[in-house]
């Protein structure tokens, strides 16, 4: 047994400085950490420094510098926070609605799903496989086929809604602001629902079933056991979805852009889309200037997120 | 569909043949490195897609370029149109300018300072083969000359015959009162009456015409003035047909392609359209009849829109690539190889022996050329155009749901806002 011996070296090192052995530990995995340490320096501070310092310059629409800015790109005449027209009231709740909405629908949904799909049923396989699709193919090209089908004079979606008499007429879903933010949280919800049901499904299979057996034993009703046993048990994959699922519906682009077809300040924006209507309108600086709050916003969410639900604690 | 694979085939061959040539003679040249040719350096040149043969086109040039300099080195990037503008942004700001760029405006690198005034990378009689009235579009507001137009394109309105004639509309509307008793008249039948385009690609120039239209124009002085009396007359007859829904459904969300394409499949009785468009529903369909005609305006005066797309010059600081650059341009407006070149965008050329030569065989084309003497342009040239052709596109479409005054109020003060 070598075990003994290397904890009494271990105490034998503690009478030296403590710092040492750890110091040269960490030159030691230098090597292997190298690459990702690099990976975030170039994709994640570099970036961000980039950000910062292009909120403070100046620039016209083709992206062309023109020296520094001060806080105009914020506050100025065409800042980002001041500029005419632009509708923040609904911006706000847009960005607000957005992220709530679909984060919450989307878990809930997956609740269900992965509650289903943990059961055992014939062709369980191929509707599992079925649940992966939007997932597996881009969320571009899902977008365009929705955006697609409810165009007003050959889409399909909006022909099947004439035929069995929902609809009296063709609606343009996409071509007003406020029908087109909802349609994009339907189809946000429809492209975030595998990952979230796979990771849910994940932490089911976790779930001990000798555990449940007793508590059924014991008496515990269906409820019950969801209630007391699964749920607490589900938490780590709840939080772990739930985390993720935030970053991606706040930063999520494609599908608001892609749905949205009226140009313009109109009110189907987020803050994420927001800034790339000024990335085209009023240059780099000016949407930088707005991707700071975002990056800010992003930073708080998660804050508040991590200090209340604690997803790192440990179920006893 | 016969006639596309005829055309690729034709393409594909001369593009061969053009490739043997060059490196036949590419080979000898580069062996003998004959005196009075360029030393080897490269040149871009980015230019957007007119159509499905833009790409062979430029390479037919570049070929014959290629033949004359062997020693330079010419990378063509093509990109579509909608997101030109953010390609070429794209390019500039990653400092990487193309040497000739085919855009649809230059004020904005112009004013930045990173052109050549482009009567130094063309020679004097290369200049001078452009048609003036034309040539004029590309002078900036310090009165130099910062880009070259190299395709010309004027809009009339088409008016679907049948339609009309089915409607009991027995000419095409000269008065915007004629336009508004058509439309409705079209409507009632149920299809659409005219076409609006004011969604993100058009709007400006949708908006520009319905302006020119009340007998007004946007700029005042130096000023580009959005919220002035003829707008405002503009939009309240623009709001006037939408209201009456004589027009597509949301027309704040549609572009131009969307309203030909509802005119092609026999859904829209009229809208303003260009060359190209035209070209496509001849050759793809054929059953829609039609005819082309004046704009309507408040009293009947005609009215049409001219477009040029230029040629920019960015300075790269290189003289070897200034000099090829010029060379490249001289080629590409000579006759021969222009001509191949205007014919595949669709539209109308510049130079006037082409217009002179086009004026004389186009047919399909001729009330276009006709219009070209009396067609207004946009106000390119102004530094403040691209802020008021974004607040236009953002917020024209609007109309459907507000007042004229309102509308042009905001578009002003985005206008404003920007200096």
């Amino acid at each position: 047994m070598t075990r003994p011996s290397a904890v009494t070296a271990l105490r034998s090192d503690s009478a030296r400085p403590r710092k040492r052995p750890r110091r040269t530990g960490a030159l030691t995995a230098l090597p292997w950490v190298t690459p990702t340490l690099l990976l975030i320096a170039g994709v994640v501070i570099y970036p961000t420094i980039l950000m910062f310092w292009t909120a403070f310059r100046k620039y016209n629409s083709y992206g062309i510098e023109q020296g520094s800015a001060g806080l105009n790109n914020f506050i100025g005449p065409a800042g980002a926070f001041t500029f005419p027209t632009v509708p923040w009231a609904s911006v706000w709740t847009n960005t607000v609605v957005w992220v709530v909405v679909v984060v919450l629908l989307t878990l809930l949904l997956s609740l269900g799903l992965a509650q289903f799909l943990n059961k055992d049923f014939p062709g369980r396989k191929a509707l599992r496989l079925v649940i992966i699709l939007p997932w597996a193919s881009s969320v571009v090209m899902t977008t365009t086929v929705f955006n697609y089908g409810l165009q007003t004079d050959v889409g399909l979606f909006n022909r099947l809604l004439v035929d069995t008499g929902i609809l009296q007429t063709a609606y343009g879903f996409t071509k007003d602001p406020t029908s087109a933010f909802w349609v994009a949280v339907f189809v946000a919800i429809y492209v975030s629902l595998p990952f979230t049901t796979y990771t849910i499904l994940a932490g089911l299979q976790s779930v001990p079933r000798d555990v449940l057996e007793a508590a059924h034993v014991d008496g515990a009703g269906a409820a019950q056991r969801y209630w007391q046993i699964v749920l607490p048990l589900l938490r780590p994959a709840i939080a772990a979805a739930t985390l993720i699922n935030i970053i991606n519906v706040f930063n999520s682009l494609p599908i608001l852009k892609i749905l949205n077809e009226t140009p313009g300040f109109n009110t189907g924006h987020t803050t994420t889309t927001l800034i790339f209507a000024y990335k085209s309108t009023l240059g780099p600086g000016v949407a930088s200037a707005l991707s700071i709050f975002n990056f800010f916003f992003c930073l708080v969410i998660i804050a508040v997120y991590l200090g209340i639900v604690k997803p790192t604690k440990e179920v006893q | 569909m016969a006639k596309l694979t005829k055309a690729l085939a034709l393409a594909a061959a001369s593009v061969f043949v053009l490739t043997a040539c060059s490196t036949g003679t590419g080979g000898t040249a580069s062996s003998a490195a004959a005196a009075g040719q360029l030393p080897a350096t490269t040149i871009k040149i980015l230019a957007p897609s007119y159509g499905d043969s833009s790409q062979a086109d430029w390479q037919k040039i570049i070929d014959e370029f290629k033949k004359k300099e062997p020693n330079v080195t010419v990378e063509l990037q093509i990109e579509a149109w909608d997101n030109f503008t953010d390609k070429v942004k794209a390019r500039i700001q990653a400092k990487d300018y193309p040497d000739i760029l085919n855009d649809n405006a230059f004020a904005s690198e112009a004013t930045a300072g990173l052109l050549y005034p482009i009567n130094e990378v063309m020679s004097d009689s290369t200049l001078a083969s452009i048609e003036p009235a034309l040539l004029k579009n590309g002078l900036g507001t310090d009165g130099k000359q910062w880009a070259a137009p190299d395709i010309a394109s004027a809009r009339l309105m088409a008016t679907n015959t049948d339609l009309l004639k089915k409607a009991g509309v027995s000419a095409p509307p000269k008065t915007w009162a004629d336009l508004e008793t058509a439309a409705a008249k079209v409507a009632a039948t149920g299809v659409s009456g005219y076409g609006m385009p004011l969604g993100s690609e058009e709007a400006q120039v949708e908006a520009s015409l319905w302006l020119w239209g009340a007998g007004g124009d946007w700029p005042q002085g130096d000023k580009l003035v959005a919220n002035q009396p003829a707008s405002v007359e503009a939009f309240t007859e623009m709001k006037k047909l939408i209201d009456a829904k004589s027009t597509q459904p949301d027309p704040g969300a549609t572009n131009r392609q969307a309203v030909a394409d509802l005119f092609d499949n026999g859904k829209l009785g009229m809208y303003v359209t260009h060359s190209g468009l035209m070209s496509v529903t001849r050759q793809k369909f054929p059953n829609i009849h039609y005819e082309l005609s004046q704009i309507p305006s408040k009293d009947g005066t005609p009215v049409a829109f001219g477009v040029t797309d230029f040629i920019l010059a960015f300075n790269n600081n290189d003289a070897n690539r200034k000099q090829a650059t010029k060379e490249f341009l001289d080629l590409f407006y000579s006759d021969p190889m222009y001509e191949g070149w205007y014919k595949g965008t669709g539209l109308l050329p510049v130079t006037t022996s082409m217009i002179a030569a086009g004026k004389a065989s186009d047919t399909d084309n001729a009330a276009f050329y006709d219009a070209l003497s009396y067609v207004k342009f946009l106000p390119v040239s102004n530094p403040q155009w691209d802020a008021l052709k974004n607040a236009l596109q953002g917020t024209a479409g609007t109309i459907a749901k507000d007042t004229p005054e309102n509308v042009l109020s905001k578009i002003q003060a985005q206008v404003d806002a920007q200096g």
